[in-house]
């Protein structure tokens, strides 16, 4: 007979080997020498990492990658979170407006907003079609949940406007409460933005792959690529996507804390 | 003073500008812009684009799109919640947080690097693949890796971890004492779970489903990587369509575009008005 309990464990034990198979086989697949023909690898060997690395692709991919998501979460970051803090402090009722439209972006394919913007765009009279420009803006559209809703929360936590009363009935002015007082207080709420805008750009392939194509080619892009070439290299490549994915995630549970991740901020599908 | 007042209004709501400038020109307008084309046919207003639209083709994709988030979303809620509940009731506390921060960092794998993952485990050579072979069960050629079954299985590990995450505040809710309340009063396991349990629980397993659901149904960068132009998504088609590699169609690509948004809206709408209500009912 079955011990009443013991479905916990076999529950949990299941979920677990179906979320990590998959990702201890893409780390061993990328150190094998061959692993296609028998239970266990034939052989290790770090000569896939290596072959991969040294291809100036690999550099440049990655540099576009950073590039992309860096300049994404800077602009992302000046529109919005001023924005959601001159929202919340000064016109209260523009809440529920901001709120739907940091909505929306959520109920958007990736492939509609593609579509959207360049049937737009190529009836527009502004060189923006095919520019990396375009890309970014597509990006912090479909990032702007991620931004929004960690900064507003922060707002709603701390009373802001409370805090902002005090420092000026104490003589700072606008630019002094903003920086000293103000952002101290959301910064976590911002951290965690940041990195939620970051980790979901990095890994964007739809929007860079419809947009700009080959013109400027990110990590995903490079890692599809391989994945139709040479599965070995390209596994190594997935190991890196998965490492940075996880390390972001590690940096904002550290610095936020558990739960705190808003649900329509998902990843890049 | 009145004027005053109300002029002043008008100056705070201009620092929200450059904002609203940025969502028109970028979200709003360009959505907008796929309307006419959808509705108008030789200036008059007209559904011919639609008809037009709905070859056996199209509608076999939508067929695909809508099944596979269905399929997709329906086990995530169901096995998502069983693995949920297994975990807010072990007693081991470090499991639980270890489990919980599996699951935060998972939810946000997917695209390219997910898909190539499980083209290694369950691929034609992959790993789980060989093992089992070892042992005799042969996966292929009844199951393929890269079909619409792989796509379901592929999206599993991202929408599991999202549900268990949605539903664990829900399952954190059910208090003790109405179990012990209904087991007091003579109810079974069973009888407890459907006349108490699941009704209390059932807005937030259907929010988690729309949740899942729109999640699914607009995914493209998984499917493409794993199944290519093999399986005939929604998603893909309009990707096709873009890129130029079927002859170009405008107003077919906006009227598929159209229509997808119109299932995404009332996903994420049911989802957003069914949350609104349960965090109300919690506070």
């Amino acid at each position: 007979m079955i011990r009443r309990d013991g479905w916990r464990p076999a529950v949990l034990g299941l979920f677990l080997m179906f979320m990590l198979v998959p990702l201890a086989a893409t780390v061993l697949f990328s150190i094998s020498t061959r692993w296609d023909r028998t239970i266990f690898p034939e052989g290790l060997t770090l000569q896939w990492w290596f072959k991969v690395t040294e291809r100036s692709a690999f550099v440049d991919t990655l540099t576009n990658s950073l590039i992309l998501s860096f300049v994404t979460v800077l602009l992302a970051l000046l529109l919005v979170a001023p924005t959601a803090y001159w929202s919340y402090l000064r016109v209260p009722r523009s809440r529920p407006l901001m709120d739907i439209l940091t909505f929306i972006p959520f109920g958007i394919p990736g492939v509609v907003l593609a579509l959207a913007l360049i049937r737009f765009y190529s009836n527009v009279p502004l060189p923006l079609i095919n520019t990396p420009a375009l890309l970014v803006a597509a990006c912090m559209v479909i990032s702007m949940p991620f931004m929004y809703r960690p900064v507003a929360n922060a707002l709603e936590a701390v009373d802001i406007r409370l805090l902002t009363e005090a420092a000026q009935s104490l003589g700072a002015g606008w630019s002094k409460t903003f920086v000293r007082v103000v952002l101290p207080n959301i910064l976590p709420g911002i951290l965690s933005g940041c990195l939620l805008v970051f980790s979901a750009v990095f890994a964007e392939f739809t929007l860079v792959n419809l947009l700009v194509g080959t013109r400027f080619k990110t990590f995903p892009i490079y890692l599809v690529e391989f994945t139709r070439f040479d599965g070995r290299q390209a596994s190594a490549l997935a190991v890196i996507s998965f490492a940075v994915a996880w390390l972001i995630s590690l940096l904002i549970i550290w610095v936020v804390g558990r739960g705190s991740r808003p649900t329509e901020a998902l990843g890049a599908r | 003073m009145k004027s005053k007042r109300k002029r002043k209004g008008w100056v705070l709501w201009a620092g929200l500008l450059p904002f609203l400038l940025f969502v028109l020109a970028f979200e709003l307008l360009p959505l907008f812009t796929l309307l006419p084309s959808v509705f108008i046919a030789d200036g008059r207003l007209t559904g011919a684009n639609f008809q037009r639209a709905l070859t056996p083709f199209i509608l076999e994709s939508f067929r695909n799109s809508l099944q596979l988030a269905a399929v997709v979303a329906g086990l995530g809620v169901v096995l998502g919640t069983i693995v949920a509940y297994a975990m807010v009731t072990t007693r081991n506390q470090s499991l639980r947080n270890a489990l919980t921060a599996l699951a935060d960092v998972t939810t946000n794998f997917g695209g390219a690097p997910l898909a190539f993952a499980f083209i290694i485990t369950l691929g034609s050579t992959g790993i789980v693949t060989l093992l089992l072979k070892a042992v005799g069960i042969h996966l292929y050629p009844t199951f393929r890796v890269y079909s619409i079954v792989g796509l379901a299985v592929a999206y599993l590990y991202f929408e599991l971890p999202l549900m268990i995450l949605v539903i664990i505040p829900a399952l954190l809710g059910l208090r003790r004492e109405w179990r012990e309340a209904a087991v007091n009063l003579g109810a079974s396991n069973l009888k407890y779970w459907t006349r108490v349990g699941l009704p209390i629980l059932a807005p937030s397993l259907l929010s988690g489903f729309l949740l899942l659901f729109a999640n699914a149904f607009g995914a493209y960068a998984t499917a493409w990587t794993l199944t290519g132009p093999d399986v005939n998504l929604v998603t893909v088609q309009i990707a096709a369509l873009v890129r130029g590699e079927v002859q170009l169609d405008p107003s077919l690509a906006d009227t598929l575009a159209i229509i997808s948004l119109l299932v995404m809206a009332l996903c994420v709408a049911g989802y957003q008005l069914l949350n609104v209500r349960t965090q109300r009912s919690r506070t």
